[in-house]
């Protein structure tokens, strides 16, 4: 079993202009088990991000440690895919070789990259679109390049960093569904951070509710799958769960 | 429109005619004696005796020679170059204080120190023309490197991209529009660099041209070394820079058309 085990992780910094340390990140502790599925909501500057980044190895921490299969986390590497707000796709790649870069790098063979990209092409519907370059498509097609381009690399995580905000609330809509689609056929194991609470109940086996780099509390949700919104926006348990998470971060 | 729309080029030769047609009927009229301010015609047939003799294909080719190996260099050193100036900050507080020193030092500045060294050859030439080349396509080159956003060098890496791999994957396309422009600067500016260099120690080629007809006071060749100049920097750039960032930058949207 591959566990994400956060300990005690502190992220302390100097404003150079307040001319004091700050504190993003306040002894946040979490464990994620293989094959979950986390949300971690919270308003913006509560520090979520700045989590994200410090799994992912983008940043360093200053307290506390990281635990992915045991072993601390030290920088960037493939065992933590990322999907980032803005996209971050290559423009000088299609969309094929986007979604190839991972294994490419990792030195996976021809065919069997071919295989692995066809398959997540299809499984994001995005085979059209293979040999169009990011700047052709829409906001929505762009962030489906930027997730199964993660998820082709077969990380042990996947950290998606508020990969919806920047698109249409329609699209959005359409992209949460078929990201739960994706996690129920692939099953990764996913940290999910956003600022909207119904996508955080919505996608998640689990919410955590994060205020001034504080965790403040984590509330289980077990609405049954497949999840559409459709379904969901009269059901009284997602009301309810959503109720409850406002109520967290906005009493904070 | 539907004409220029069909052949583009006739879009850029257009504006040439009422230009090329106020020089005829300036020497039509003679205004100016003949000798002072030939006419289009006579350019014209200068360049047929001069494509018969074969002194204009020689001199040519071996303007575009020196051009072409100048250019090589400069490219070949100034890109590596200024990628590591752009990715190192060590090699930037090492390189930039010296890099801004001698790209103050026209290039011509240099002919007097290395004729001395080299004589009138093709060393010193080229190297005049490496040294103009080199300092466009390295300030730009820095500047490409440096807009490449910080999330793409941490998708790649979170991707599984080596450092090299990310110099092949991510710096150098990503740099790719202002390495042009560079070239383009550069290019430009060392073909000026090339005309003098040639005027002041040259043997042959095009700037040679034009200061030999003048010690022979022949004006139709100084006026069609300066044509062959113009149409020269035309072909390079339509022919090879152009499409260039048609192919690359316009492409990934990273340039607007």
């Amino acid at each position: 079993m591959k566990n994400l085990s956060i300990r005690n992780l502190s992220k302390t910094y100097f404003d150079p202009y307040a001319g004091t340390n700050v504190t993003a990140v306040h002894d946040v502790s979490l464990d994620v088990q293989q094959g979950e599925f986390v949300s971690i909501v919270g308003p913006s500057g509560c520090g979520k991000t700045t989590i994200l980044n410090m799994i992912a190895g983008f940043i360093p921490y200053t307290g506390g440690e990281i635990l992915l299969d045991g072993r601390p986390v030290n920088g960037p590497g493939p065992d933590r895919g990322v999907v980032f707000q803005s996209f971050a796709l290559f423009p000088w790649k299609t969309v094929l070789e986007n979604v190839a870069f991972g294994p490419k790098m990792r030195g996976v063979h021809k065919a069997q990259r071919e295989k692995i990209v066809h398959e997540y092409l299809s499984l994001a519907k995005l085979t059209e679109a293979a040999e169009r370059y990011p700047v052709e498509l829409s906001g929505g097609m762009q962030q489906r390049v930027g997730v199964v381009r993660a998820l082709a690399n077969e990380p042990d995580v996947l950290l998606m960093d508020e990969p919806f905000a920047s698109v249409d609330a329609q699209t959005r809509m359409t992209l949460q569904e078929e990201l739960t689609r994706i996690w129920e056929e692939k099953r990764p194991t996913v940290i999910f951070i956003t600022h909207d609470v119904a996508e955080a109940v919505f996608l998640a086996n689990r919410v955590v509710a994060l205020s001034k780099g504080r965790v403040l509390e984590e509330i289980a949700v077990n609405l049954p799958r497949p999840r559409v919104w459709d379904d969901l926006n009269e059901d009284n348990q997602f009301k309810a769960l959503t109720g409850r998470v406002l109520q967290l971060v906005r009493s904070a | 429109m539907r004409l220029t729309a069909r052949w583009p080029s006739i879009a850029s030769l257009a504006p040439f005619i009422p230009v090329i047609a106020a020089w005829w009927i300036v020497t039509e009229l003679q205004i100016f004696p003949r000798a002072f301010l030939p006419g289009p015609m006579e350019v014209v047939r200068s360049f047929g005796s001069l494509v018969y003799t074969g002194i204009l294909p020689e001199y040519l080719q071996d303007s575009m020679v020196r051009l072409a190996v100048g250019a090589f260099w400069g490219i070949a050193l100034g890109i590596p170059l200024g990628i590591l100036v752009g990715l190192s900050r060590r090699a930037q507080t090492a390189l930039w204080p010296l890099l801004l020193f001698f790209q103050t030092i026209g290039d011509i500045a240099w002919l007097p120190i290395l004729v001395i060294w080299f004589g009138y050859g093709l060393i010193t030439m080229t190297t005049v023309i490496v040294y103009t080349v080199i300092f466009p396509v390295v300030l730009n080159t820095v500047l490409g490197v440096r807009s490449i956003p910080i999330v793409m060098h941490r998708a790649a890496l979170s991707l599984g991209a080596s450092r090299t791999r990310m110099l092949w994957e991510v710096v150098l396309p990503g740099a790719l529009p202002n390495i042009v422009t560079g070239l383009r600067n550069g290019l430009g500016y060392g073909w000026r660099a090339l005309i003098a260099t040639e005027i002041i120690v040259g043997t042959s080629g095009i700037g040679f041209l034009m200061f030999d007809a003048r010690r022979a006071g022949s004006v139709v060749e100084i006026m069609l070394g300066m044509i062959i100049l113009g149409i020269l920097w035309y072909i390079v750039d339509s022919w090879i820079l152009a499409p260039i960032e048609r192919a690359t930058g316009q492409r990934w949207g990273l340039v607007t058309r």
